[in-house]
Parts: structure tokens; sequence; C-alpha cells
């Protein structure tokens, strides 16, 4: 979208195109396949037959090209910060981040003592939607789907933003 | 149990140690038949245990006074050390592990995996130990034999500031990894491995997170290691 991005002014034919995008963006958000530690399993089980993620229209994508969302599932150590900023900057736009679990939000139970973990993955990239939980059961990461998939509508992708 | 029962199943097991069986078989109550049985094999298991102990005691005490007391694995292993390769012990007590020095290292590595009395084919673990700050850092190696199924463990110090063992990495090739990790955590350079770099964490970090005066670096990459938050203790 990177040439009718922001280019337009209010009106009923770009306010409703806004719509379609945001609808179609929202309803698909395919996400990037990869775990990084304990919050991994349960992202495994919310994609698995009981909790159903396609149902919401997720589908795992295991390149960063084809993948919308990046699920961060688990303790970012600061050798893996760098990769983590590496495969976030190869995803294509629209991009969003879902910050899954106590370490990914805040470093959980590295808190204090954890010397290689990093204090939250948002030190190192924007993060749209932090779900807590130890790990967070497959009902509350749905939860945090939904919610990044009502945040998805609210955008408004072809009318210049109002500063 | 009533004083009958019981008596009926004394006088039952009394026949039936005799070789009459038919009491206890004609037992008609199926509950009282059960614990008659079972109290006749109790007495029979007895009569053989007492009968056992009579007999062997006496052989026993022969054969104590006789033989001095049997060497300890560690007593033979550290005796075959100290004869082969004099002076590489490090202190006497061998009771629990054996201390060594440092020196001829890969050499007595190989003495105890080769030598047929021992036989220490597999390295299980290789730890790294802080002392304490003013203190030496120590590894610690824990040989088994799948041949004899003993088990060993190897002690050695080594200088904080310069702290160098030889490596045992090409005795045993599980040490590689080992030998790898130990330097990662503490720094102990080990003197003959073939690769002597970093495995858990990245190779441009600073420092040797186990050891006790350890600092954590203040940024990696760019990225501020905040030690503690505010609001916490």
């Amino acid at each position: 979208m990177g040439l009718l991005e922001n280019r337009f002014k209010d009106n009923v034919v770009v306010a409703s195109l806004d719509k379609f995008i945001n609808w179609a963006r929202s309803t698909s958000p395919w996400f990037f396949q990869f775990g990084l530690a304990c919050c991994a399993i349960e992202m495994m089980a919310t994609a698995a037959s009981r909790h159903d993620l396609m149902r919401i229209g997720m589908i795992p994508r295991s390149s960063p090209r084809q993948a919308d969302v990046m699920i961060v599932a688990g303790t970012v150590t600061l050798k893996m910060a760098l990769r983590i900023k590496k495969l976030y900057e190869q995803m294509a736009d629209p991009k969003y981040v879902i910050a899954m679990g106590s370490c990914a939000t805040s470093g959980g139970p590295y808190w204090q003592h954890g010397y290689h973990v990093l204090k939250g993955v948002d030190l190192v990239i924007p993060v749209d939607v932090y779900i807590p939980g130890c790990p967070p059961r497959p009902e509350a990461l749905i939860e945090g789907l939904l919610k990044l998939q009502e945040k998805i509508q609210t955008e408004r992708p072809l009318t210049k933003k109002i500063a | 149990m009533s004083d009958e029962q019981t008596k009926l199943i004394q006088e039952a097991v009394a026949k039936a140690l005799a070789g009459n069986m038919d009491m206890i078989n004609n037992i008609e109550d199926r509950v009282t038949r059960s614990k008659a049985k079972a109290a006749l094999v109790k007495a029979k298991r007895e009569a053989k245990k007492g009968a056992a102990t009579s007999e062997e005691t006496p052989s026993e005490e022969i054969v104590q006074a006789e033989s001095p007391p049997e060497k300890s694995l560690n007593q033979k292993v550290a005796e075959a050390i100290e004869k082969k390769f004099p002076a590489s012990l490090a202190g006497d007590d061998v009771d629990g592990h054996i201390q060594l020095t440092g020196a001829n290292w890969f050499e007595i590595a190989h003495y105890l995996k080769d030598n047929p009395d021992f036989l220490f084919d597999s390295l299980q673990c290789v730890t790294g130990f802080d002392l304490g700050i003013e203190n030496d850092l120590e590894v610690r190696y824990n040989l088994h034999s799948m041949t004899h199924n003993h088990t060993i463990e190897i002690r050695i110090q080594t200088d904080r500031k310069n702290p160098k063992i030889p490596s045992v990495e090409q005795v045993w090739r599980i040490g590689d990894w080992f030998e790898r990790e130990t330097y990662d955590m503490y720094g102990i350079i080990f003197e003959g491995h073939r690769n002597m770099t970093r495995i858990l964490l990245p190779d441009d970090w600073e420092g040797w997170p186990l050891r006790k005066d350890y600092e954590t670096q203040e940024t990696y990459h760019g990225i501020v290691v905040q030690k503690v938050k505010d609001g916490w203790e």
C-alpha cells in the first residue's frame, strides 16, 4: 500500500475504501510461525484443532515476507533480540507485533537477575498488543488477537493522518 | 479375631508344619482358612531363617577376621595416579573426590580411560565452580565406567587471574562442549582445546556471568540492559 498510503483527503469513497481495506487486513492476519520458549507450546495449542486459530483467519507462515503479525512467544535473550529486530525489519508493511507472556512484555521471571534477558521486547521493536500470563492460556492469546483485530479496524490506511 | 478362631489357626498350622495339610484345607470359613495359610507361610519362613543364621554366623566371622578392609575405588585410583604421575595429587584426602593439581591432567585422563582396572570411558559432566572472590576457580569432572559401573569425581583448582587447565576434549569428545560451556561461564581456558569459543552467549559478550564478581554490561549493541527496575526491592 506504499503508493496509496496516507495520500487522500477524507471523503465518502475513501472512507468506504478504508473500511474495506481494514476488513481485509483484520480478518486475515497471518502470523509468523516462530517460538522462543514455553509460550510457543501454548501458541501451538492455540493453532491446533481444539482452539483452531484458522477460524479467525490466522494461518502460520514460516517466512517473515508472508507474515502480517509477529507473535513474540517466549523469553527474548539479548542474543535473540538482534535477530528478532532483523526478522521484524524483514516483514512487509503493514506489520503488527504481539508480545505474548510475561517474558516478552517485561522480562518476567528474569526481571531482576536475568543478565542475558531483554526486559521486554518493546525495547527493540514496537508492540501492538501485550498478553499477560506465564504462559497465557490459548483463550488469552485469542483474546489478544481479537484486540489486535479491533485495533486494525480503527486504522485509516488511505486518508491523511490528523496531526 | 475371636479366641476360637486363633486357637483353630494355631492348631492347623502346627499340624501342617508336621506334614498334615488336611486340617487347614478343611477349615470351612474362607477368611479363617486364608489367615491360617498366611500364618503357615510365615511360620515356615521364620523356621528357614532361623536355620540359616545359626549355620552361617560363624563362617562370616572367620572371613572378616582374615581379610583386611577393602580399599575404596577412590583410594585405588589415587594410588595408581600417584604411582604413575608423582606429585600430581593435591591433598591426601580422597574421600568423596580426588583433588589434582592440574599438571599432566591430559595424560592422567588418558591413563584413567585406557587402564583396564578403571576404564573410565564416559565423561558425564564438567562443572565450573567459583570458590569466592578471594579464592580460586575450580573445575569438577565426573567420570563413569560402562564396563565396571563405577564413578569418581576429579577436582582441579586453578588461579583466578590466569585460569588455565589442560583440555581433555581429545580424550572424551563430549568434553568439547562441556569445556566450551565452562569457558563461557567462568572464563577458564582449556589449553589444547581445538575450538575454545563461547557456546551459549554471543561471541562479543563481555565478562564471565557465573563468576561471583560478574558485573552486567550496561549496553549490548545499543540495547540498554537494565539491572534492577525501579519499584522493586
